[in-house]
């Protein structure tokens, strides 16, 4: 059962559309997996549109009359054939084992690097997302143990499928885990299938940077 | 600018209920027929809220039109993707705009995450049926197909046969069959158009 779910906070924003694309796109994979999670980001994304669209203050434009008539001018847009020529891989795998991913995630498939060993009973697949931080499909086999450690920055893990503990706590499939520096843990997997995770570290160093602040008139929107 | 001043007839006295159930029959209109006096009722009601929505978020007249501009560009363009069993219009059309909004803002600030809206928020993409839906379909189509196969002229239902359910190439058709190999092509194209004229006939 998922016990691990996004703060209300963090649904809202993401709603929103004001969480970073990293933490937006975990989320997003997680209410794939997570029925509680999506029906609330339904909610809230049919409440926010009823304040700021519904009940928005009108606000006219001289320019809407030629706005609509350049827009009626556009052709519809073609409908996607019936059949779709080719529907890209939805899973990945690792030593004959296949594991589905959560839809938000299918498109990564392509964007994964080849599996490597770390130590002891432990695989790393990074993912090129063009993030300043690192993604990665980590797999633990069972007893397998990765080091005890902390984090610089924040962590985000999706447990995809498998269990795994850390000393902390217990986590199952669907299980969206935060963690800062206050954290220092040892995940371990003792399930028979393993447990593969996605995971996301990110280096705050060139976010916190106090120049690029003043230079991005947006930061606030993204950087934590 | 006139804020909150109606420049033409406004549905202040409606409900917003009734507003979502007339806003989507205009959108199937669209959808259904490009009616441009739906949508325009559809721009009227929308385009001064999503400007103040726009205005608030991104706090630049230029930016805010270019969003109001692109979001009811996808709403002419895309009408039959809205669903109104999923939603009020209000809710599709905020969706379309926090995307467009979300996409802007990566551009603005040349962000290099390789992560846009759509990835986030699948709110214009056609609807792929997931894997039980697809084989559902898959099935169906099976069961059409056996029953307009058995429609097909002889010598096409042959070379369907041999390659399709038997496996073989055409050539060794055309070796078996002893005929020229662009007779088994045209024979394979014939009955394929033909089935897939069928099958269009049958949907």
């Amino acid at each position: 059962m998922i016990k691990f779910h996004p703060t209300p906070e963090h649904l809202q924003q993401f709603v929103k559309g004001t969480l970073s694309p990293v933490e937006s796109l975990m989320i997003s994979a997680h209410c794939d997996m997570c029925a509680r999670c999506q029906s609330r980001v339904e909610m809230m994304t049919a409440d926010y549109a009823n304040t700021e669209i519904e009940q928005a203050v009108q606000s006219y434009d001289p320019d809407f009359d030629a706005m609509l008539a350049s827009i009626t001018q556009q052709p519809a847009a073609e409908r996607a054939s019936q059949i779709k020529a080719r529907r890209n891989s939805t899973a990945i795998e690792l030593d004959g084992k296949t594991f589905e991913l959560p839809k938000t995630l299918h498109r990564l498939v392509k964007k994964k690097g080849n599996w490597s060993s770390l130590v002891g009973k432990l695989w790393q697949a990074p993912v090129d997302l063009g993030i300043d931080g690192v993604a990665n499909f980590i797999y633990i086999e069972k007893g397998g143990t990765v080091p005890e450690h902390t984090h610089r920055g924040s962590e985000m893990t999706l447990v995809i499928n498998g269990e795994f503990s850390d000393g902390l706590n217990d986590y199952d499939s669907g299980d969206l885990i935060y963690m800062t520096g206050d954290h220092t843990h040892a995940p371990r997997s003792d399930a028979p299938e393993g447990c593969l995770v996605f995971s996301i570290v990110d280096q705050p160093l060139h976010f916190t940077s106090g120049l690029a602040r003043l230079l991005n008139p947006f930061s606030h929107l993204f950087f934590r | 600018m006139l804020v909150g001043i109606p420049l033409e007839h406004e549905n202040s006295a409606i409900e917003p209920k009734e507003c979502a159930v007339e806003m989507s029959q205009y959108l199937i209109k669209v959808a259904e027929t490009r009616c441009k006096a739906s949508f325009s009722r559809v721009f009227g009601y929308f385009a001064p809220r999503l400007r103040s929505y726009a205005l608030r978020q991104l706090g630049n007249e230029a930016l805010a039109m270019e969003l109001v501009q692109d979001t009811m560009s996808n709403v002419w363009q895309k009408a039959h993707l809205f669903d109104s069993e999923k939603g009020s219009p209000s809710t599709w059309i905020f969706t379309i705009a926090r995307n467009i909004r979300f996409d802007m803002l990566r551009k603005l600030q040349s962000r290099k995450e390789d992560i846009c809206a759509d990835d986030l928020w699948p709110v214009l993409c056609e609807q792929t049926p997931d894997q039980n839906e697809t084989s559902l379909d898959e099935q169906v189509t099976l069961d059409q197909i056996e029953l307009l196969f058995n429609e097909l002229p002889e010598k096409q239902k042959v070379v369907i046969q041999a390659i399709y359910i038997d496996g073989k190439s055409q050539q060794e058709i055309a070796d078996e069959l002893d005929i020229p190999l662009g007779t088994v092509k045209s024979r394979t194209r014939l009955a394929l158009q033909r089935l897939k004229g069928m099958l269009s006939e049958y949907d």
